[in-house]
């Protein structure tokens, strides 16, 4: 679709005395910065030279040359003929608006109220005499940043380097880092605290009672009355605690994807990395496992580990595939599932499934996302936050261009300036993040506050039959002050 | 030394069963796994991960770098008057040392792949893991020790000879391979290179460094982390080592009648050096309390609510200051001064100083910085197998001394040559 330059012949549009040169932009970051939106405007199915255009007239709108009721006017046909809509007011209705106005000229509410010119005087003031209150100012840049915001959303959808849009940094994925890193995007608003999640990880991986890998918190903050959920995985960091103090290295990050995984056939159960966790995922096992090792997704077969490991690579993912199993990685490491005695455990982001041991349709899955999707709430997206087209990527844009929609309407525009863009419209953070563990866990809704607190879900642990508190099971084990 | 009295038996006896008690337990403890222990997982689970064995261990621990540090300062220093408690402050610092290191095994989920695992990684774990760094001075002050105490023995054995028990003499022989007089002088020398390493290293990787870091690099445990652990720890080891060293001398001196050897002078040299580190130790308590409850960050300010109230906490303060009062007030009126007394007041502070760091590692463990669970801070109390591995590691290490002191001269010849103003004498000193 293209649009005709004769649209641009409104007499306040100014096009023919401003026209840009190719070394000078209209655009306050540069003329690489210009030709860096046109490209990423082509990759989009709407009109490049339309939002390029509406791009250069929000920023004289924003300068104060044109009006707002102008900019609306002179795009108003080309918009709605490439978008089918635009509720955008034009000169025509303000016209209107002022003509009705002056019918009831000498009821003029507030002019009688104030004193002062009426307001509809003021609003067209702006059309007519360029009166720049300051009021009037902050609306045309919101109007202005609204513009500028399409082909920030637009960048948003097609470059491969969103952080790199100009328009604020997208809260997930560290380009800088090359290889995939599997994480995820929790919607916290999606959640309802039906602990689904939790019972999916509990069957998926037989932990033993109230070794809750997957932990969902109902809790209560002073600032906000509302219920809030706090869905606490392993995070999965970059720089993890656990793993840098770890004696053995049991406790490692693995190359392939990034997951941090417990060798359980090397840990010495220390359990310094408990220690280090600022996130408290790690959950020791104390005595004997209650699933013995022959109940385990693929223990049909019980492999001597050494010689799975000696096996070539092709091999042993062809046996660990046939046995379906949910013991080993791809390496061969005895890492998934609940640990034996006297090892760590913690969530592991299920490595068989992600090695394709429990079929290819579990790959880039994990037990607990497919809880939470068949519940239907669809608030954990797991993936690779390094690609832009994985699904927590996609959650996040989806979101940012909701949020940004959502708030472009509702908004008068008065705090707009420079911070708003979708991923600005995100309410996005990471648990902790200032300790510099880089969690790998991304959130979307309220982040609890210092004086959160834990209180009983929707849907209580008792509920659904799983133990919350963990030392009073144990207690029971405890020599000499149970039934010993 | 070649005569055994009944109380010797007794002491033995006791000191047996506490060994053999525990063992037994220990083997249910393997085989049930730690669950019989009270420790559970801290965060949604309501536990403490470590407990009264990593209080331990840094207890005795503690009490091993004092011991050397002490013994140590008196051959870099030539403090002479305490010469005849060096040796037993070094193997004081073994018997310690061994208990610390027999911790580290009972605390581990694992035990049977603890040297297997660790040494495959540690070219590795060695650059980023405090824990190695743990394992790596422990060792190495191990080795420094036995070189130590090995070295000084050899002066004592050869001159002894006669009058030391023949059934061991492969053990002296071996002891005193290759030993002339001649040797002497390098020795003292050697000797004083070692004990400097021992002072020069304390503050840096001993009880002022590694051990303290363990806990101190964590920044997500407001009551562990921060630089006050390592002049803490520091103190809390040589408040404990020198109580434990006049406990020890006291028992001696009282089973050999060695009062002409370890005088009430030199008790109450130790008992005015245990009151510089008991108030050393208290001052410092009292700055993280300070600043704990004074406009603290949140988490720190619940730590420190919390510590205060704590009633295990006032007793360790206050088991101390009753201590400290006590060597106040014999320093001012000496007829105040009774060994009793002395032993009281160590006995106290022991117990203080490892009620403080039981409490210290739990109470990190309960009030993490991300405290928003429901069973956070989680509950805590020994189980009957842990104390009882109390009981057991200071019965074994009484085995030790038990052991020992039928073996080789406690007290250095040197010291009771010195004490005779003389030179290379006849012995009699050492019966």
């Amino acid at each position: 679709m293209s649009r005709d330059d004769d649209s641009c012949d409104h007499d306040s549009c100014g096009c023919g005395d401003n026209d840009n040169t190719a070394d000078e932009s209209f655009h306050p970051m540069g003329a690489d910065h210009e030709s860096e939106m046109r490209e990423m405007l082509d990759e989009t199915e709407y009109d490049t030279e339309l939002g390029m255009d509406m791009a250069e007239d929000a920023m004289r709108l924003i300068q104060g040359e044109i009006s707002e009721a102008e900019f609306h006017e002179k795009y108003n046909e080309a918009v709605v003929e490439e978008f089918e809509v635009d509720d955008r007011p034009t000169v025509e209705a303000f016209e209107e608006m002022q003509a009705k106005q002056e019918d009831d000229e000498h009821d003029g509410i507030f002019e009688r109220l104030t004193g002062d010119e009426s307001l509809v005087d003021q609003l067209s003031g702006i059309d007519t005499e360029m009166n720049q209150s300051r009021r009037d100012t902050m609306k045309k840049m919101g109007a202005g940043a609204a513009a500028l915001g399409l082909g920030g959303v637009a960048s948003a959808q097609s470059s491969s380097d969103p952080k790199d849009d100009g328009y604020g940094a997208e809260p997930v994925g560290d380009t800088a880092d090359e290889g995939p890193q599997l994480g995820m995007v929790i919607d916290l608003n999606r959640c309802d605290g039906c602990l689904e999640c939790v019972t999916g990880c509990i069957e998926e991986n037989q932990t033993s009672t109230g070794a809750n890998w997957m932990y969902v918190l109902t809790y209560e903050d002073e600032q906000s009355e509302q219920e809030n959920f706090l869905v606490r995985p392993c995070q999965h960091c970059t720089n993890a605690p656990c793993e840098k103090v770890c004696p053995v290295r049991a406790r490692h990050t693995r190359d392939k994807d990034g997951i941090v995984l417990t060798n359980y056939e090397v840990c010495i159960g220390c359990r310094y990395c408990q220690v280090a966790c600022p996130y408290g995922v790690n959950y020791f096992q104390w005595g004997e496992p209650e699933v013995p090792r022959e109940e385990l997704m693929g223990s049909d077969v019980d492999y001597d580990h050494e010689s799975l490991k000696e096996m070539d690579y092709e091999e042993r993912n062809q046996l660990l595939t046939e046995n379906n199993d949910h013991i080993h990685d791809e390496r061969g490491q005895w890492n998934d599932s609940r640990p034996p005695q006297g090892v760590m455990g913690k969530c592991t982001y299920c490595p068989s499934r992600q090695d394709g041991h429990n079929g290819e349709e579990k790959v880039g899955t994990v037990a607990c996302m497919d809880a939470c999707d068949a519940a239907g709430m669809s608030a954990i997206h797991f993936g690779d936050v390094n690609d832009p087209e994985s699904r927590p990527r996609q959650y996040l844009r989806q979101r940012a261009e909701q949020e940004f929609e959502r708030d472009t309407e509702l908004d008068n525009g008065e705090q707009w300036g420079e911070t708003v863009t979708p991923w600005g419209k995100l309410s996005a953070f990471k648990l902790l993040e200032d300790l510099g563990t880089q969690p790998n866990v991304t959130y979307l809704g309220n982040e609890p506050g210092p004086e959160a607190e834990q209180i009983d879900g929707p849907v209580t642990y008792e509920q659904i039959g799983v133990e919350d508190n963990r030392k009073h099971h144990l207690d029971q084990f405890t020599f000499g002050a149970g039934d010993d | 030394m070649q005569s055994t009295s009944a109380g010797y038996y007794i002491a033995f006896g006791i000191a047996s069963l506490l060994s053999v008690v525990w063992l037994g337990l220990w083997a249910i403890q393997l085989d049930r796994g730690l669950a019989v222990t009270n420790l559970a997982d801290w965060g949604s689970a309501g536990g403490v991960t470590w407990g009264l064995y990593i209080g331990a261990f840094i207890w005795w621990v503690g009490i091993a770098h004092g011991g050397i540090i002490l013994s140590a300062a008196v051959r870099l220093f030539g403090m002479k008057r305490y010469l005849p408690v060096a040796r037993l402050a070094e193997l004081l610092t073994i018997g310690a040392l061994s208990m610390a290191g027999f911790y580290i095994v009972i605390h581990a989920g694992r035990p049977d792949r603890l040297v297997t695992s660790v040494v495959q990684a540690y070219p590795v774990t060695v650059h980023q893991s405090p824990l190695v760094w743990d394992v790596t001075v422990i060792t190495m002050y191990m080795v420094m020790t036995l070189t130590y105490l090995g070295l000084t023995v050899r002066y004592d054995l050869a001159r002894l000879r006669d009058d030391l028990p023949n059934i061991l003499e492969p053990v002296y022989k071996a002891a005193t391979i290759g030993y002339s007089e001649a040797e002497d002088e390098v020795i003292e020398r050697i000797v004083w290179w070692l004990a400097l390493g021992v002072i020069v290293m304390a503050p840096l990787l001993l009880h002022g460094g590694v051990i303290p870091w363990l806990f101190a690099l964590l920044p997500s445990m407001p009551g562990w982390q921060g630089a006050i652990q390592g002049p803490q720890f520091l103190t809390i080891a040589l408040t404990s080592a020198i109580a434990g060293v006049i406990i020890l001398a006291l028992t001696v001196r009282r089973a050999y009648d060695w009062y002409h050897i370890l005088t009430d002078d030199v008790i109450r040299g130790l008992t005015l050096w245990l009151g510089l580190f008991s108030l050393l130790f208290l001052w410092l308590q009292l700055q993280q309390v300070i600043t704990g409850v004074y406009a603290a960050p949140l988490d720190q300010r619940t730590l420190a609510a919390a510590k205060v109230t704590n009633p295990y906490y006032q007793f360790a303060i206050g088991v101390v200051l009753i201590a400290l009062a006590y060597i106040f007030a014999q320093s001012v009126k000496p007829h105040i001064f009774s060994v009793r007394r002395s032993l009281a007041a160590s006995v106290m502070v022991l117990a203080g100083t490892l009620t403080e760091k039981v409490l210290f590692v739990v109470e990190g463990l309960e009030y993490p910085t991300f405290s928003m669970y429901y069973n956070t801070p989680g509950h805590y109390f020994p189980s009957p197998v842990e104390l009882a591995s109390l009981a057991g590691t200071i019965g074994l290490c009484a085995l030790f001394f038990l052991v020992i002191l039928k073996v080789i001269p406690v007290i250095e010849l040197h010291a009771i040559e010195e004490l005779r103003g003389e030179g290379h004498a006849p012995v009699e000193g050492d019966d």
